[in-house]
Parts: C-alpha cells; sequence; structure tokens
C-alpha cells in the first residue's frame, strides 16, 4: 500500500499531508494534526454525525471520507470556528441556552448548524430538526439546541 | 481497515483506465462502502477515487431528455428546480435519504450500482424508464434500468465498467409523478417499503398511462406491470386500493428481515402505492387545467 500525498485548505490554511490512504480525515485530522473536535461514536458506521466537519460549505461524516477525497476541497473543524480568540457566535449561543452538556456530540452539532444557517439563515423549528436528524445526542436532548440555533439566528449572530 | 493502492483520476479517460486494472473498485461518496470497507463486506486491492473526476456530476436538459452525471449528489439532486419540474418524485426520494452529511456525499450512481432492494432513489427513475450509459475502456452501452438491476447488490455492470450518467424523457401532458417512503422513524432511517407512481390522464380524465416501482418488496426495486394494467383505463376518483390489492399479490414477494415483517410489508406496499396514485393524480389534474 503506497502512500499519498493531500492538499486542501483547513480551518482557512493551506495543508498538505501524507498518508496511507485506507484512513479517513477523521483519522487524520485526530491522529496527524491534533486537532480532536471531531469525534468517533459510532465506529465509522456515518450514523452519530460526532465527527461532522464542514467540506466546501457542506456537512459531512469525516468517518466516511477516505483522506484522498479531500483533495482540493476546503475543510472547517470546530478548532477553526474560533475568530481572534472569540468564540464564534453559534457556539456562544449553545452555551447561552444551556445546548451543552457532555459535550461530546457538540462539535459535530455546531458545525452541522452552521452549514444549515449558511444555506438557509432563518430555518424553521421543523428544518432544524431535519438538518440535525444525523447528528445523535444522548444527554442534552434537542430543544436546547434548537433554542440555542434559533439564539444564534436571531442576533445576526452567525457569520 | 484493509490495505489497497489507491487513484483518484480526473478526467474519464484516467478513470477508464485505472478501472481496467484487475482488482480495481470504483469509489463515489463512500457513504456505503467506507463503513463497508470497515466491516470487511467490501475489497478491492486497487480503490478509484472518482471525486476529481468533474465532468460526471452535471444536471442537463438536452431538449428531449434530461440527462444526471452519475455523482450528481443527492442534496443536488434535491435542490435543483429543472429535475422538480421533471421529476417531482426524484426529488422527494433524494430529499428523504439519510441525513444531511450523507445526501452531500452520496451520489445517483453510487445508489444504482449498490443495487439495494431498498435504494430510495431507484423507483422514481424506474417509472420514468431511465436508461444508463455504462462505460469501459473498450466502449459504452445503453441499458435500461430495470435491466441494470439483478438482485440484491447485483448489477449487469462488466469488467471496469461504471455508470456515466443516467437520463429519461420528460412526460408531456396531465401528468404526476410522486415518491412515498415508509420507514421506522423519519430521520436516517433506510426504506421499509417505497414506491413511485407516475401517470398520465387522458382529456375525459381517465388514467391512459400509468407506471409504477415499488422497493423492499422484492429482490430488486421492480416494476409493477400487474398493477399497472389493473388500474389502466380507470377513473382516479374510483377506490382503486382493491384493485391495487389484487394485482399486488401476484406481483410482490416481500421477505421478513431486521427492519420489517413480510405481512407489513403486504399492506403497506398497497397503502404506500395508493397514497403516491392519488398525489401524483392531483399533480396531473393541476397541469391539465
Amino acid at each position: 500500500m503506497k502512500e499519498i500525498t493531500v492538499s486542501f485548505l483547513l480551518n482557512g490554511k493551506r495543508t498538505s499531508v501524507t498518508s496511507l490512504p485506507n484512513r479517513t480525515l477523521l483519522d487524520v485530522l485526530r491522529e496527524d494534526l491534533g486537532l480532536t473536535g471531531a469525534k468517533d461514536a459510532c465506529g465509522g458506521e456515518g450514523e452519530c454525525g460526532a465527527c461532522t466537519v464542514i467540506m466546501n460549505g457542506n456537512s459531512v461524516n469525516s468517518c466516511l471520507v477516505f483522506i484522498g477525497q479531500i483533495e482540493g476541497t476546503q475543510i472547517t473543524t470546530i478548532e477553526g470556528l474560533m475568530d481572534k480568540g472569540e468564540f464564534h457566535r453559534l457556539q456562544k449561543a449553545f452555551v447561552e441556552a444551556g445546548a451543552v452538556q457532555c459535550g461530546f456530540c457538540t462539535p459535530g452539532v455546531i458545525l452541522t448548524a452552521k452549514a444549515l444557517l449558511d444555506n438557509d439563515p432563518h430555518p424553521t423549528d421543523q428544518e432544524i430538526r431535519e438538518g440535525l436528524s444525523g447528528n445523535l445526542c444522548r444527554c442534552t436532548g434537542y430543544n436546547k439546541m434548537i433554542d440555542a440555533i434559533h439564539l444564534a439566528e436571531q442576533g445576526g449572530l452567525h457569520d | 481497515m484493509q490495505e489497497f493502492n489507491y487513484h483518484r483520476p480526473v478526467t474519464i479517460a484516467e478513470l477508464k483506465e485505472f478501472l481496467s486494472q484487475p482488482g480495481a473498485r470504483i469509489l463515489a461518496g463512500g457513504t456505503d462502502i467506507v463503513p463497508r470497507m470497515r466491516q470487511g463486506k467490501f475489497s478491492a486491492s486497487i480503490l478509484v477515487d472518482t471525486s476529481g473526476v468533474k465532468a460526471m456530476r452535471f444536471i442537463e436538459d438536452q431538449g428531449s431528455e434530461i440527462v444526471l452525471g452519475a455523482l450528481t449528489t443527492h442534496q443536488e439532486t434535491a435542490d435543483s428546480a429543472l429535475l422538480q419540474n421533471i421529476n417531482p418524485a426524484l426529488v422527494t426520494a433524494a430529499e428523504s435519504i439519510g441525513c444531511q452529511q450523507t445526501r452531500c456525499r452520496g451520489t445517483l450512481g453510487g445508489n444504482i450500482a449498490n443495487a439495494s432492494p431498498a435504494a430510495d432513489t431507484l423507483p422514481p427513475l424506474l417509472v420514468f424508464d431511465a436508461t444508463l450509459l455504462l462505460q469501459n475502456k473498450e466502449g459504452e452501452r445503453w441499458i435500461p434500468i430495470e435491466k441494470f438491476l439483478l438482485g440484491p447488490g447485483k448489477t449487469d455492470l462488466r469488467e471496469g465498467e461504471f455508470i456515466h450518467s443516467i437520463s429519461f424523457k420528460p412526460m408531456i401532458g396531465s401528468w404526476g409523478a410522486a415518491f412515498i417512503k415508509v420507514g421506522k422513524r423519519s430521520g436516517m432511517a433506510i426504506s421499509v417499503a417505497n414506491a413511485a407512481v407516475a401517470v398520465e390522464l387522458n382529456d375525459k380524465g381517465k388514467i391512459s398511462d400509468i407506471r409504477i416501482a415499488l422497493g423492499s418488496v422484492a429482490p430488486t426495486v421492480i416494476r409493477c406491470r400487474k398493477i399497472e394494467q389493473a388500474l389502466l383505463g380507470k377513473e382516479p376518483e374510483m377506490a382503486l386500493m382493491k384493485e391495487i390489492h389484487d394485482a399486488s399479490q401476484e406481483e410482490i414477494s416481500p421477505i421478513t428481515d431486521i427492519r420489517s415483517t413480510e405481512e407489513y410489508r403486504d399492506h403497506a406496499a398497497v397503502v404506500i402505492i395508493h397514497r403516491a396514485l392519488e398525489n401524483a393524480v392531483e399533480q396531473a389534474k393541476e397541469r391539465g387545467r
């Protein structure tokens, strides 16, 4: 098995990684690049959404993307949402609304919410529920997340 | 994760070349193949990634036909205003697949080549008599989608071949096309049964053309010609549930599996065909005005 080199834009920075091709974007983010915000909760089935990142404006499961497939793409992880030491407005809204409990699903949920709001600045409750259907939470529950997303939206909070 | 050598062609010519190697398998969105490789249920000594082949990702109105590149994602299908006008059943089906994350990665070509009996994009393609353009290093051929599907996970795809594009003709006159599915829950669920119905009404308001396809009730997604025959020429306002039920008994062969039972599928198939028919007829009347 031959290694491959892949170049992409990671949180706005040109990044190049050399890896075996049978690793996923999630593996490389966590093990090679030290970005542990994206999590593995379902064992790489694409069921839980804890590994969600934004790829070219869309939320995707990084556990279902082989590293070669990100050549030339733009990737945003939860670590890339902070701007000049300030949390992103969605992050602040999640704190404000109490939408974070254990925090394990939170990076994935926030990134899914960001892609959702980028495509539709004023989603209905139903659209938010559908948008989050690929993100499982086992402790906080979803109502506070919906409150948080509306909070981010109302304050014109999202970038 | 199993080992493989990886290639990333950017042109169709390169794709044909890489796929002609023994042991080469094609990778589209990866939403199915990546977890299956992790579980050891899919193997490839050479994996040919299509993410760089931009020429197979398009939705085009070519006048007499609509052509979709095999790498069109479900989200792109769901968001297409052109497809909403031409095949609303396909748009509804694409919207219903998985979740946001999987719709942005999963492709139409991947869904077809997987040949799952529960695949959601297949019934809407079958009722439009879609044709697939298959290519390999030796050449190309066209095949009706119904002939392409041979069994669960089995297709007519030959050595080194891949789906280049999918085409179908728009319906004309007073027509409608709808897709309905039932699953265990609304998010992320694989269909327990799904149905697409395309209907055309004549100037007397009777059914002059009808095409019905069902998923998850047979080894492949199937066209239900006996049910179609039973409904042809009928007035859609009539309660057609009995006709659908009686004809379906000779046509479908659902099984009990982890997602549902034979009995439930038998019943659900009739109900969802009827609902899809009602929806399609409503559209047809609207267009006939």
